[in-house]
């Protein structure tokens, strides 16, 4: 058995996307690629697997794989590239993949790739450094496999329709590998939608005076609905919010299409964060506030009387 | 006879592994214009300037260092006494000057031991907080030892009538008076010749492994400094199309480091003058630059063996960062440079600061995120805001006759760098309008490379990122060359820094000058009237780190405001010994979460001058310093010299 083989990550919603990207890298060289694929739900997704243009899926449904971080993935990768000897194993750059990928190596002993962009075959891959602006082409020696660690979003899923056939295999995981276990997994869950991602974002600065302001802006995001809070940096410099709010050229970057600067004046650092909005309204007592000549509606008035009038017409207008 | 062999045998061979770590490291090629480097030699050593810019603690070291210079004779002499006691010089031995200078610098370091004592006992300044402190008592016990037996085997000498001139010694002359003589004294002579023999053997294996290794490499470290202005940073060639598989990103492990660099480890006393300046531990950042060179020497020395050990033991050496230094140590430096002002044995510490950076950054990809965004700005758009190179020009709308200098154009007289932040930061632009009206008004024949100009690679190089400046650098010299430049005004620090001292290692060899400095001459020919009497109220110059302390300019901006009419006072630390604002070393791009914030504490010490205005001279420190002022709501105005004297100047100054 010999060819490509695709580490296909199984999270709790199933294969994680990247796999699919992987099998796409795997594709253009090897026309039957073979994922591997360990953990709670993997015979299902064996079938999206196939999908994508596996020719072969080894599933194991054992929940060792989630209750245990890296090693027992590892320990059974090791004795499958031992038995089968693939040519590559690939792996999506994630956090749980490159944890297997690492330890992998260290029991295989086998060359492993980091940040891969492209893989020419078995022996070749592509990497970009230097935020892109140079491509090193790497021939990776040593012991068969290598172990290729791809960049998620690298190339794009190609579904192929094809049905994978599926081996099922034991996990065969010795107590003394299980020495970690995961106790649970948290995921960060934010309010409302993200900075970087809402339609409408409200943005207070030092004008506002204070933390207690911000309620003012939180409520008008309350009452447009799906809109999110933040910040210039001297508001979170001030401490009156907290540096995840802050946007600018050492904070976010956003690109709402509307965006409203509450006694923001302006000042470069700012406005590289807000540039790409499609529509920039600011409201600031100082007329020469470099913000009211870029914006598309300038309010040169007191934000304490302009907000809460705002929130007012739009509560009434939403109301009727 | 056996003492000494052993002695020196152990001093010996424990010498030897420094000394072999140090030919391990990369070759420091640091031995250019010897003339300047002896003249350094007499100046920093045996002057020992750099010391007496603290009074006391000065006084207390020359004392000593210079007792020992004179005394060194004398201790040689005392050994070969220790064997056949009535051994002597043949001519030093025997004439009363000599007999003189002995009693004196004797005196004197014992003298100097008791200020040591008091400054640590007494006075017990916080620049010692990490040092070692009872190495150093042991130390200065073992110099008073020395010294005391060498005084007290002279006065039994005396006593014992020996010497040839005992009226040229007073000190060893008053002390023979302990002595009565007789048998007992000759016992005491020997005993006392003996215990000096010991100490001084005992001393010697013991100083390999002690911080007072600087009797040693302090003199080699000096000589080896650098020749170049203190902001000029050596470039680490990076050639990726080129053959060498072996290509070096900054400094990793020991190795890595450079004979120099390592040098410096070894050559620090822990004495903290550093610490004492660093803006970083002034407002309470993890950096100490005296505990990062400590701790750096620390695994050195634990590493030794691997590294004297080849191949094999190199590549099991640690990173240096974390394991030496943490991630965060390395970011909090502003590369203000006062700690390599002050050392007085001229360890370069923010050169081994950036060479950490650099393989955090090029071979790690490892730095404070929120730095990110300069460096996608600089890669894609050659600005560190990331704005359209076209919006350079836009500052130029309200200001007449701009010459953009178009290829093929003849060149100027003058080229006027207006650098990123004099471009596109909404404040700094006031300050680049000031300097185009006023060079318009002096009729100078000056133009801008407009959208052709690019980032002069400052930020990307202090954070690091070697290869970005060397890309950005080798692009802005083609195109300063093509363009037929010769002289250059610069009105940000940072850029006239790096074209000053950086770019002719690139091959831009250009007059280059500071917006103050064009303006004081302007202001001198009588190019430029302020009209005095405008009166701009008290000014407090604030010296930009890039202009002061790393190019030695300080008087053009003060002499621009005098001629402005502004009635200067200066801040405590002023001049060579400025305060940073907090933006330098790319720490403009990065946030800062630990302790008080730098700008915020150098505007509270600007305020309390009393002064109505800030003054700066470079853009960073007028947006860090401005940026201060209104986060404390503050009246004092923050505006650049050039802003200054145009409101004196023109009738129309705008901006």
């Amino acid at each position: 058995m010999a060819g490509a083989w695709v580490f296909a990550e199984i999270t709790r919603d199933g294969p994680h996307p990247a796999a699919f990207e992987l099998l796409a890298h795997a594709r253009s060289f090897d026309d039957d690629p073979t994922a591997i694929a360990l953990g709670q739900g993997a015979t299902e997704a064996a079938a999206e697997l196939g999908a994508h243009g596996a020719a072969t899926v080894y599933a194991c449904d054992d929940p060792v794989f989630a209750e245990h971080p890296g090693r027992p993935a590892a320990h059974v990768l090791a004795g499958l590239i031992e038995a089968e000897a693939p040519d590559v194993v690939l792996f999506a750059q994630t956090y749980d993949s490159r944890d297997v990928a690492g330890r992998l190596q260290g029991s295989i002993g086998s060359a492993l790739m980091g940040n891969a962009t492209s893989i020419a075959d078995p022996r070749h891959a592509r990497a970009e450094i230097f935020g892109g602006t140079k491509i090193v082409d790497v021939e990776l020696a040593g012991p068969a496999p290598p172990l290729i660690l791809l960049r998620p979003k690298s190339i794009a899923a190609e579904p192929t329709g094809g049905t994978a056939r599926v081996v099922p295999l034991e996990a065969d995981v010795p107590e003394d590998i299980r020495g970690a276990r995961i106790v649970e997994r948290h995921e960060e869950s934010a309010s409302g939608p993200r900075l970087e991602d809402a339609k409408v974002v409200l943005a207070g600065g030092r004008g506002l005076g204070g933390p207690d302001a911000f309620a003012m802006l939180d409520e008008l995001a309350s009452v447009i609905g799906g809109a999110a809070v933040g910040a210039s940096r001297a508001a979170v410099d001030a401490g009156w919010v907290p540096y995840s709010y802050q946007i600018g050229q050492t904070g976010k970057t956003v690109k709402p299409d509307v965006y409203l600067a509450a006694g923001i004046s302006g000042a470069l650092q700012h406005v590289v964060g807000m540039k790409g909005a499609k529509r920039i309204v600011a409201i600031n007592k100082d007329a020469d506030a470099p913000l009211l000549a870029m914006a598309d509606l300038g309010v040169v008035g007191d934000l304490f009387q302009v907000l809460p009038a705002l929130t007012e017409e739009i509560r009434r207008r939403k109301g009727s | 006879m056996a003492v000494l062999t052993v002695a020196v045998t152990l001093f010996w061979r424990r010498a030897r592994s420094r000394l072999e770590v140090l030919r391990a490291a990369r070759p420091a090629a640091r031995t250019d214009h010897p003339g300047v480097r002896a003249r350094r030699e007499l100046s920093h050593v045996l002057g020992q300037r750099k010391l007496f810019q603290k009074a006391a603690p000065g006084v207390m070291h020359a004392f000593i260092f210079w007792g020992f210079l004179v005394l060194l004779p004398t201790i040689v002499e005392a050994m070969l006494a220790a064997i056949d006691r009535h051994w002597t010089f043949p001519y030093l031995g025997h004439v009363a000057w000599f007999a003189f200078l002995q009693d004196l610098f004797a005196t004197l370091v014992v003298v100097g031991v008791a200020i040591a004592f008091t400054i640590r006992k007494i006075q017990r300044p916080d620049r010692f907080r990490g040092s070692h402190m009872e190495e150093a008592d042991r130390i200065l016990l073992a110099i008073l030892g020395i010294v005391t037996t060498l005084l007290l085997w002279n006065a039994s000498r005396i006593a014992l009538g020996f010497a040839d001139h005992p009226a040229a010694a007073p000190v060893t002359d008053a002390l023979s008076g302990l002595f009565g003589g007789g048998r007992g004294t000759e016992v005491a002579e020997r005993v006392l010749v003996w215990s000096h023999l010991l100490i001084v053997l005992g001393f010697l294996t013991y100083l390999p492994r002690s911080k007072h290794l600087h009797i040693i490499t302090a003199a080699p470290n000096v000589y080896l400094a650098k020749n170049q202005p203190l902001g000029y940073l050596e470039p680490l060639r990076i050639d990726l199309e080129g053959a060498e598989t072996d290509v070096r990103l900054g400094a990793s492990v020991a190795t890595d480091l450079s004979r120099k660099q390592v040098l410096d480890l070894f050559s620090c006393t822990e004495c903290g003058r550093c610490q004492e300046v660093c803006p970083a531990w002034n407002t309470g950042k993890a950096l100490s630059p005296k505990l990062l060179i400590m701790d750096l020497r620390d695994q050195v020395a634990k590493e030794a063996p691997l590294i004297t050990a080849g191949a094999a033991g190199i590549v099991e050496l640690q990173p240096l960062v974390p394991n030496a230094v943490a991630d965060q140590v390395v970011w909090d430096c502003v590369t203000c440079g006062a700690c390599v002002r002050e050392c007085p044995v001229d360890i370069e510490h923010v050169d081994t600061i950036v060479d950490l950076r650099r393989n955090l950054v090029m071979a790690e990809s490892r730095f404070p995120n929120e730095a990110g965004a300069m460096l996608r700005g600089v890669e894609s758009s050659e600005n560190p805001w990331g704005q359209s190179a076209s919006a350079r020009t836009d500052w130029t709308a309200s200001v007449e006759d701009i010459r953009v200098l178009q290829p093929g154009d003849p060149p100027p007289e003058i080229l006027f760098w207006v650098g990123c932040a004099g471009a596109f930061d909404e404040r700094a632009q006031r300050t680049t309008q000031s300097i185009a009206r006023l060079l318009t008004a002096a009729g100078v024949d000056y133009a801008i490379l407009g959208p052709r100009e690019r980032c002069t690679g400052d930020p990307a190089r202090r954070m690091g990122h070697e290869y970005l400046f060397q890309m950005l650098a080798e692009a802005n010299v083609e195109i300063l060359n093509g363009a037929g430049v010769t002289k250059i005004v610069a009105s940000c620090a940072h850029c006239f820094n790096t074209l000053a001292n950086e770019y002719p290692d690139y091959g831009g060899a250009y007059e280059v000058v500071h917006h103050t400095e064009l303006l004081s001459a302007l202001v001198a020919e009588g190019r430029l009237r302020p009209d005095p009497a405008g009166g701009r109220g008290s000014v407090t110059y604030h010296d930009a780190c890039y202009l002061g302390r790393h190019n030695g300019r300080y008087d053009a901006p003060r002499e621009v405001l005098r001629a402005a009419g502004a009635a200067a006072v200066e801040m405590p630390r002023h001049g060579e010994r400025s305060f940073c604002c907090g933006a330098g070393g790319a720490r403009m791009w990065m946030e800062e979460t630990e302790g008080t914030r730098i700008n915020d504490t150098r505007f509270a010490e600007a305020e309390a001058t009393g002064a109505e205005t800030v003054a700066t001279a470079c853009p960073y420190c007028f947006v860090m310093l401005d940026d201060a002022a209104k986060a404390k709501g503050s009246a004092v105005r923050v505006a650049d010299v050039a802003t200054l004297l145009a409101e004196s100047t023109l009738a129309e100054p705008g901006g």
